[in-house]
C-alpha cells in the first residue's frame, strides 16, 4: 500500500524498538546459556574459557535429581487430576444449569488473584492439622487448586467455540447422551484438553512460591530444590540447569505451537 | 441445549476443591486471629494482637513498598509490552508471527527460580552489564543492580511482559481492521489513527493486562527474595521469613490476610477505574 | 452555504483542471497478489457527478479496484488519478475520498454525532461549523435527533445512514461504496438504495459502487462496468449492458438469457440474420464479425423478448409448457423446447391470463422479434 515518508518513518521506529525490547526478553536467557558453559566457577563475563563441567554436574547432583523426579511425580498427577476436574466442571458449567454455580466457579477461578504464598500458606496449616505432613497428598492438592482455573478456562473456551449442531446431529441418529458424548464431543474437544492439560503440567512443573510451603525436604519439587541451590552456592551448575530448562521449554512450545496453534489457545488469533 | 441432568455427578469433583481451598483459606483466617507461641508450632488463644502489630511502621512499611512495586512493574510492563503486543497482532507474516510468539511465551514457562536466577547472573556485580560497561570503560567501578528495587522490578517486568503481551495482543486482536481503514478514509494520519481508534477500542485488553499484572506481582516471591536480598521485602517475603524462620505462623497469617484484603481493595478501584470502557464492544 | 451547495462547489474547486469531466481514472492499471492477477490493466473514466457500478462476479477483480482507488493497496502497473491528480503513490489518509464499508465500521466507542464529525475533526473545521455541518447532514440522512446515541444502539438501516453520513459531510471527491448493501434484508435494501440515489443526484457526488447484485446495479447506476476475471467486459449504460451485452459472459451474467441453436445465415451491414427453425431473427452484427456464413451460432434472448403463439403458427420454434410460476405482476412460464442450449426456456408473460392460455402441457410457438435478441458464435 501506498506509504509517506512520515509512515515509513515511523515504521522503522517502531520496527526498532520492537527489536530493543525482544532483546531484552532474550538477554537474560542468552546470558545464562553463555554462563553455564564457563569453564571457571566464578560467574564472570566475558568467560575465559568454555565446558560443560557444569552439565554433568548439574544432572549429577542428587538434590536436582530428586526434585526432577518429585516434579514429575506431583505434575502428572496434578494436572491430570486438574485436567479431568476442570473438563467436567466445564462441561457442567456449559450445559447444566445448577445453584452455586457461579459461586463455585468464583472460588475455583480465584487462584488467579490469591498470592502463591497464601495459598501455600494455607494448605500447610491445613496438612499440618489434619496430620497430612508428609507425602504427596497435600502438595498435589495444591497444584491441582493452583492450575485449575487455566483447564477450567481453556475447556470452557473449547466449549462455546464448538458447534453443537454435531451433538444435535448424532443425537437425532439415535446415539444417546454419554455415546454423543464420548464419540463426538471429546474428539472434537481434544485440542484444547490436549493444550489445557499441557499449560497446566507446565505451570505446575515449574510452580515455587507455594511448593516453597507445602513440601518437605523429601517432597521438594526442582524449583525447590533450585533455589535452596542458589542460596547457598554461586557456581554456575544452575546456569547448566536453567539452560536445559529454556530449551525442554522451548521446544515444548514450539510443538504445541506446531500442532495445536498457540495462537488460537491464548485466543489472539483472529480471522480478519 | 436442554441441561442434561446426567451432567450433575460432573460437578462433585469440582466442589470437592472448592471446599478443600475454602478449607485451606480458613485455617490461614483462623491462624490470624490466633496468638503466637514462641517455641511450638501449636498457636495460642484468640487474639487480635497479630493485625494490631501490622500497624507498626516497620510492617506498614512493607504494604506500601510492595503495592508501589506492583504498581510500577505493572506500568512498566504496559509500556514496554504494548509495541510488542501491536507488532505480534499487525505483523502479516506467519513465521514471523509464530517466531515472535514463541519468544514472548517461552519465558513464562520457565518458572520464576530460573528466570530471576538468569537476572541475578545479567544484574551482579560479575555480572553481564557490569562487565560489559567496565570493559568498555564507561565506568570504574560496578554499578550497583542487585539488592535495589531498580533490580527487582527490571526482574519483575521482565516476568510479567508475556501474560501482558497475551492480554494486550487479545485485546487488539478484537478490533475490527475496517475501523483503521475508516479513519484512514476521513483522512487520519497514522498517528491520529491510532489514539483515538486503536488505543480506545484496546483499553478493555490493557485494563485486563494490568489488573493481571497487579495480582501476579503482587504473589512473586522469587524474585523480591533473591535480588532483594532482604533489603527490598515484599508482603510474600515477609511471610516466608516469619514463617520458616521465626515459625511465627499466626503473623505470617495475619499478613496473608491483610495482603489479601489490600489486593481486593486494590483491583476494585481498578475495576472502577474501568468503567468507562466496559461498553467498548470492538466488534 | 448548505451541504449542497458545498458538495457541487468541492467538487467544481477540488484540483480540477478547467473542463476536465474525469473525477477518477485508472490507466491501465494492474494488480498482483502473489501468482494470482487480480486486474489485468484496467482502463476506467469515471465523469464528475457519475453513479458507476462496478459489477461482477466474486473474484473479478470490482473490489481489488475499489482499494486501490481508496489507496489500500499500490497498483503493480498503471496510474491512477483523483481528481486529476497521480495518486499512487498517495497514502489513504491523503486522498480526499469518503469510503463506505459493507459492515460500516462505525466507531463503536463514539456517538453518533462524533462517528460523523470524525472527519471534519481531523481537517480542522471549527467547532460552531463542524457541530452545523453535522446537524445538516443527518438532516440529509433523516437521522436527526439521535446524535447522542451509540452506534449498537441503532438498526442495521439506521446505522447504514449514519456511515453514508460520515462519509458525505467532508465533502470527497469521491464516494466510495462496497457491496453495503448486501448485509440488508430485502425491503430494506430496496427502500436504502432509493434513498442513496437521491442523495447522490441531490449532491452530485461522483460515486464508485461494487456490488455482485446485477439487479441493484441496473436500476442505481449511470454507467456500470461488468467485470469478470481481472478486466472489464462491457462498459456503458444499464440499458446498454442490458439490450446490446458485447459477449456471452455478460448476456448470461446480466439479467436472465434463454439460448437457442441458430445458424448463421449472412451479414448485411450492421445487422446479421440468424436462422432458427423457419424463422430468421435480424441481430446486431459486431459481436459475429469473423464467423462464416451456415455456422453455428447461440442465440441470446431476454425471457421479456420471447413472444408466445399458438403452434401452428410460423415461429422461431416450437415446445410444451412444462411449468408455470405465478409471479403476482406477470407469469414466469416454464418451455422444454429442442432448440434450447441450456434446460428449458423462461418466457416471462405479463398478467395473469397466461397461467389460463398457456396451460401446463399445451403446445406453443416461440417468436421472436428483430432486433430482440443478440448472438455470439458457438463455443
Amino acid at each position: 500500500m501506498p506509504r509517506s515518508t512520515y509512515q515509513l518513518g515511523l515504521g522503522f521506529v517502531g520496527k526498532l524498538a520492537v527489536l530493543l525490547i525482544l532483546g531484552f526478553l532474550v538477554l537474560p536467557v542468552a546470558v545464562v546459556t553463555i554462563a553455564a558453559f564457563n569453564d571457571r566457577a566464578i560467574l564472570s563475563f566475558p568467560p575465559q574459557a568454555w565446558s560443560l563441567r557444569w552439565f554433568a554436574k548439574a544432572i549429577a547432583y542428587q538434590d536436582f535429581r530428586d526434585g526432577f523426579r518429585n516434579g514429575l511425580i506431583v505434575t502428572a498427577w496434578s494436572s491430570t487430576i486438574a485436567l479431568l476436574v476442570g473438563a467436567m466442571f466445564a462441561f457442567a458449567l456449559d450445559r447444566y444449569r445448577f445453584r452455586f454455580s457461579k459461586l463455585i466457579e468464583a472460588i475455583l477461578l480465584s487462584p488467579l488473584v490469591i498470592p502463591h504464598f497464601t495459598v501455600g500458606l494455607g494448605f500447610l496449616i491445613l496438612a499440618a492439622q489434619i496430620g497430612w505432613t508428609s507425602g504427596y497428598a497435600v502438595v498435589v492438592f495444591c497444584h491441582v487448586v493452583l492450575v485449575l482455573p487455566f483447564v477450567i478456562r481453556s475447556v470452557y473456551v473449547s466449549l462455546r467455540n464448538l458447534d453443537q449442531s454435531y451433538e444435535l446431529a448424532a443425537a437425532s441418529l439415535g446415539a444417546p447422551p454419554l455415546r454423543v458424548l464420548l464419540t463426538v464431543t471429546l474428539p472434537l474437544l481434544l485440542p484444547g484438553l490436549v493444550s489445557g492439560w499441557l499449560f497446566a503440567a507446565i505451570l505446575s512443573f515449574n510452580e515455587f512460591t507455594a511448593s516453597l510451603f507445602v513440601t518437605a525436604q523429601r517432597t521438594q519439587t526442582l524449583p525447590v530444590a533450585m533455589y535452596n541451590y542458589v542460596r547457598e552456592y554461586a557456581d554456575p551448575s544452575m546456569a547448566a540447569l536453567s539452560v536445559m530448562y529454556i530449551v525442554g521449554t522451548a521446544a515444548l512450545i514450539i510443538f504445541a505451537n506446531a500442532f495445536l496453534g498457540l495462537g488460537k489457545v491464548l485466543n489472539i488469533e483472529h480471522t480478519r | 441445549m436442554n441441561p442434561q441432568p446426567f451432567l450433575r455427578p460432573f460437578t462433585a469433583p469440582a466442589v470437592l476443591c472448592t471446599v478443600g481451598l475454602l478449607a485451606a483459606m480458613a485455617a490461614v483466617l483462623q491462624f490470624s486471629f490466633r496468638a503466637y507461641v514462641a517455641g511450638s508450632l501449636e498457636p495460642g488463644a484468640f487474639t487480635l494482637a497479630n493485625f494490631a502489630d501490622l500497624l507498626k511502621p516497620l510492617y506498614a512499611r512493607v504494604f506500601l513498598d510492595t503495592v508501589w512495586i506492583c504498581f510500577l512493574t505493572a506500568i512498566s510492563t504496559l509500556i514496554v509490552g504494548y509495541p510488542l503486543a501491536y507488532a505480534l497482532v499487525r505483523t502479516q507474516n506467519a513465521i514471523l508471527k509464530s517466531t515472535l510468539l514463541v519468544i514472548v511465551v517461552t519465558p513464562l514457562f520457565l518458572g520464576e527460580v530460573v528466570r530471576t536466577y538468569s537476572w541475578i547472573i545479567v544484574l551482579g556485580n560479575n555480572g553481564f552489564i557490569n562487565s560489559m560497561l567496565m570493559n568498555l570503560g564507561i565506568v570504574k567501578q560496578p554499578v550497583q543492580f542487585m539488592f535495589t528495587t531498580f533490580g527487582v522490578v527490571v526482574a519483575l517486568v521482565h516476568v510479567t511482559m508475556p501474560v501482558m503481551v497475551i492480554m494486550l495482543a487479545a485485546g487488539l486482536s478484537h478490533i475490527d481492521r475496517d475501523y483503521q481503514k475508516a479513519a484512514e478514509s476521513l483522512g487520519a494520519g497514522p498517528v491520529r489513527t491510532f489514539l483515538t481508534i486503536t488505543l480506545p477500542l484496546s483499553m478493555p485488553g490493557v485494563v485486563a493486562g494490568v489488573t493481571t499484572a497487579f495480582a501476579w506481582t503482587f504473589s512473586a516471591f522469587a524474585s523480591p527474595q533473591l535480588i532483594g536480598g532482604g533489603k527490598v521485602n515484599m508482603i510474600s517475603n515477609l511471610v516466608y521469613q516469619l514463617g520458616f524462620a521465626s515459625f511465627n505462623f499466626p503473623f505470617a497469617a495475619s499478613l496473608c490476610v491483610a495482603g489479601l484484603a489490600l489486593t481486593i481493595v486494590v483491583l476494585s478501584m481498578l475495576r472502577l477505574a474501568a468503567r468507562p470502557f466496559d461498553n467498548i464492544r470492538a466488534h | 452555504m448548505n451541504i449542497l451547495a458545498d458538495t457541487s462547489a468541492a467538487a467544481q474547486t477540488s484540483g480540477f483542471a478547467a473542463g476536465d469531466d474525469v473525477a477518477v481514472r485508472f490507466d491501465s492499471v494492474t494488480k498482483r497478489f502473489g501468482e494470482a492477477v487480480a486486474l489485468r490493466e484496467v482502463s476506467l473514466s469515471v465523469r464528475r457527478g457519475e453513479f458507476m457500478t462496478l459489477l461482477g462476479p466474486s473474484g473479478c477483480g470490482k473490489t481489488t479496484l475499489l482499494n486501490l482507488a481508496a489507496g489500500f493497496f499500490s497498483p503493480d502497473g498503471g496510474d491512477i488519478r483523483i481528481g486529476g491528480e497521480r495518486v499512487n503513490d498517495v497514502p489513504t489518509y491523503k486522498r480526499e475520498i469518503g469510503m463506505m464499508f459493507q459492515n460500516y465500521a462505525l466507531f463503536p466507542h463514539m456517538s453518533l454525532a462524533d462517528n460523523i464529525a470524525y472527519g471534519l475533526k481531523v481537517r480542522r473545521v471549527p467547532k460552531k461549523e463542524r457541530d452545523r455541518r453535522v446537524e445538516e447532514v443527518l438532516a440529509l440522512v433523516r437521522l436527526t435527533g439521535l446524535e447522542g446515541r451509540k452506534p449498537r444502539q441503532l438498526s442495521g438501516g439506521q446505522q447504514q445512514r449514519v456511515a453514508l453520513a460520515r462519509a458525505l459531510v467532508i465533502n470527497p471527491t469521491v464516494l466510495l461504496l462496497d457491496e453495503p448493501f448486501s448485509a440488508l434484508d430485502k425491503n430494506l435494501r430496496a427502500s436504502m438504495q432509493v434513498e442513496l440515489r437521491e442523495i447522490q443526484r441531490k449532491l452530485k457526488v461522483t460515486t464508485i459502487f461494487v456490488t455482485h447484485d446485477q439487479g441493484e446495479a441496473l436500476s442505481l447506476s449511470d454507467r456500470l462496468a461488468v467485470m469478470s476475471e481481472g478486466c472489464i467486459r462491457q462498459l456503458g449504460t444499464p440499458e446498454e449492458i442490458y439490450r446490446r451485452p458485447c459477449d456471452r459472459f455478460v448476456a448470461s451474467f446480466v439479467g436472465d438469457a434463454n439460448v437457442l441453436r441458430g445458424t448463421l445465415d449472412g451479414l448485411d451491414g450492421a445487422h446479421a440474420v440468424v436462422a432458427v427453425g423457419v424463422a430468421r431473427v435480424k441481430v446486431p452484427a459486431s459481436p459475429l464479425r469473423g464467423v462464416a456464413a451456415s455456422a453455428p451460432v447461440d442465440l441470446f434472448v431476454r425471457p421479456e423478448q420471447l413472444q408466445m403463439v399458438d403452434a401452428d403458427e410460423p415461429c422461431a420454434t416450437s415446445g410444451t409448457v412444462a411449468a408455470q410460476v405465478y409471479q403476482g405482476g406477470h407469469v414466469d412460464l416454464y418451455i422444454d423446447c429442442a432448440e434450447s442450449v441450456r434446460d428449458r426456456l423462461l418466457v416471462r408473460s405479463a398478467g395473469h391470463d397466461a397461467m389460463t392460455r398457456w396451460p401446463i402441457g399445451a403446445q406453443v410457438g416461440i417468436s421472436i422479434g428483430d432486433d430482440d435478441a443478440v448472438a455470439f458464435a458457438t463455443g
